[in-house]
């Protein structure tokens, strides 16, 4: 077998030029190939990581205030396709007047938006870091209006008007973070559910006028305004937005955009599996016939080394070994072909996709499956030449032409 | 039991409407026979039953060193078969037929590699006898007719087989080459104890080499040759 593969290397080696056509051709045939796998992974890629960098990507949120069973939110966070549920207060009586204790009658208002540790609107916080405190997280546009950074302090004024009196109360708070800018737009501050739900109550005039919002006890309410959740994958987007409507709960997500994006990838992929597999069939077609070829060429010489007896098992090893080399030398070529290729391309339509995302993306899991589906196509083909190839009669080696 | 190195018994192969027969063909060692006949008689395909690479249609024994080869033949056994070539046969083509990508060294040490007996030593020896030690890395196409008919006489011989058979072996190269060429080959494979077994049209030559002359009875009607050793 060794002996074998050793003077197969040293046939294609003395045959250079012949060979080195076979590869350009192999080449020639594989790297448009790749570059179009290249091109979809790339465009579905960049398509999905533009998605994904919205935090809202994977947010469901309930249109209008409604009264939801604290029950439901329970079951709803533990579904396996959700990831993270925090309950909302009811809009509009949640707000709170923040202004710099220096600079009184300068504030601004802010929603409340109810968070819990793991919020994927606040990767920034550490989990837990304002929970029982007096700890608020700012939307950057806030932030920004007050001057207000962590570890600022603010006072929040809230007030009402309950049987014809006016309660107004301070609210002593802490910055503790400002979100990133993506992850909400508007003034708002995040907060826990026990200050959102203390702010509701005093609205609607179920508590009197608190002292402050350090050491609040966790809330164990019957029903919650609405909800905001996660979902654990992109793709559960539409089917979560689509179960939810389907229970009667309105929601609002970007369930639209991702599944135009599944869409494309689907198209994308069904578009480059139908390309792929005619210009992947030519591709082993033309392989195969190359490589038959150049067995058919090598009847002497194989017929000659059966005759010097070479078993027919080492007699196939012929064949084999000249395809495995031809083979790893082409995908070798048209992966270099190919990666310059793409960096053409990327260089090209650059800033085609967001965030100047490559288009043509050619990964190693593509470049490996190529090698593979190349070098078994190789081996089957060269197995069956050199089958055809062992049955040669001896004596066609040795015989005067 | 001492077998001869060679032994045939009422070979038989038809090849396009002609017959031929090896009515019995025994050579000890050291013998040196040489089948004659006219071109197109035969010959050729007489040693290539002998060689083991064409099926015989029939036969009474067909034995290399004792093997019954007609056995393996009729168990479709081609890679005892092979087994057997390459440990008891050394073959001289008529036309070179070298390995065109192995440098003569490589081509004349590949039967040694296939027998699994490497004798690198043995390689220089028998190119020093030949002659061709000078171009012993070249390959095959870069040397004369001359030098490559050495170099497969040194393949035929370098795994010191039994028996070395000979197809016409000075038919491609220069009448005056041809006597120098014969009187190697029989040198070599008399210092190895070899039996000899050649092809050729040139009788007289084969006789002055040394050779006993195994006749072609070539019937009638020219469809059939018969040979047979001792005649």
């Amino acid at each position: 077998m060794v002996l074998a593969a050793r003077l197969a290397l040293a046939d294609l080696l003395g045959e250079r030029l012949l060979a080195l056509c076979s590869v350009l051709a192999l080449a020639a045939v594989l790297a448009p190939l790749l570059i179009l796998a290249g091109l979809r992974a790339g465009v579905v890629q960049g398509l999905r990581e533009a998605l994904l960098e919205d935090p809202h990507a994977r947010e469901v949120t309930t249109a209008a205030n409604r009264s939801f069973d604290a029950a439901l939110l329970t079951r709803l966070a533990a579904r396996p396709d959700v990831l993270f549920l925090a309950p909302r207060t009811r809009t509009l009586a949640a707000s709170l007047l923040l202004e710099r204790p220096d600079e009184p009658g300068r504030g601004a208002r802010a929603e409340l938006i109810p968070t819990a540790a793991g919020d994927p609107l606040l990767p920034v916080v550490p989990p837990g870091s304002y929970d029982g405190t007096d700890g608020v997280v700012l939307s950057a546009s806030i932030a920004a209006r007050l001057h207000a950074g962590a570890g600022d302090a603010l006072v929040g004024r809230l007030a009402r008007v309950l049987d014809g009196r006016r309660d107004a109360v301070a609210l002593a708070l802490t910055v503790t973070a400002v979100a990133p800018p993506a992850a909400f737009t508007r003034e708002a501050a995040f907060v826990s559910l026990p200050f959102a739900v203390l702010v509701e109550d005093f609205q609607d005039g179920r508590v009197g006028p608190p002292d402050g919002v350090a050491g609040l006890p966790p809330v164990s309410r019957a029903e919650y305004a609405g909800f905001r959740l996660y979902a654990r994958r992109l793709e559960d987007v539409p089917a979560l937005d689509a179960s939810l409507q389907a229970e009667g709960i309105e929601v609002v997500s970007r369930a639209g955009d991702v599944a135009g994006l599944l869409r494309v990838d689907r198209n994308l992929t069904l578009l480059f599996g139908l390309v792929a597999g005619l210009g992947g069939a030519g591709f082993l077609v033309s392989l195969g016939a190359g490589l038959w070829a150049n067995v058919e060429r090598k009847r002497m010489p194989l017929a000659q080394l059966r005759f010097l007896g070479l078993r027919a098992g080492a007699l196939r090893v012929f064949p084999m070994a000249q395809a495995l080399v031809l083979a790893a030398l082409g995908v070798g070529v048209a992966l270099a072909a190919a990666l310059v290729g793409a960096a053409v391309v990327n260089r090209l339509f650059a800033g085609l996709l967001a965030l100047d995302r490559p288009l043509c993306l050619i990964s190693p899991g593509l470049a490996a499956g190529a090698a593979g589906l190349t070098g078994v196509g190789a081996l089957l083909v060269a197995a069956a030449a050199g089958t055809r190839a062992a049955r040669v009669e001896p004596w066609e080696g040795v015989s005067a032409p | 039991m001492n077998h001869a190195p060679l032994r045939a018994e009422s070979v038989r192969r038809s090849v396009g409407g002609f017959t031929l027969m090896i009515e019995r063909f025994v050579v000890e060692a050291g013998q040196r026979v040489a089948v004659v006949g006219p071109s197109g008689c035969g010959k050729s395909t007489a040693l290539a039953l002998l060689a083991l690479a064409l099926r015989p249609d029939e036969g009474e024994a067909l034995a290399l060193g004792g093997t019954d080869a007609l056995a393996l033949w009729r168990a479709g056994a081609g890679d005892a078969l092979a087994g057997l070539r390459s440990r008891t046969l050394g073959f001289v083509p008529q036309t070179g037929a070298l390995l065109p990508f192995l440098s003569l060294r490589d081509n004349i040490a590949l039967p040694q590699r296939i027998a699994g007996r490497p004798e690198p030593a043995r390689v220089d020896a028998l190119a020093a006898r030949l002659g061709i030690a000078a171009v012993l890395h070249r390959h095959p196409a870069a040397v004369s007719v001359g030098q490559r008919q050495r170099a497969a006489i040194a393949r035929a011989l370098s795994h010191r087989p039994g028996v070395v058979l000979a197809d016409e072996p000075t038919a491609s190269v220069h009448p005056t080459q041809a006597d120098d060429i014969l009187a190697l080959l029989t040198e070599v494979a008399e210092e190895d104890g070899a039996a000899l077994v050649i092809s050729t049209h040139d009788a007289p030559r084969a006789v002055a080499a040394g050779f006993a002359v195994a006749p072609g009875r070539v019937d009638g009607t020219a469809d059939a040759t018969t040979f047979c050793w001792p005649t």
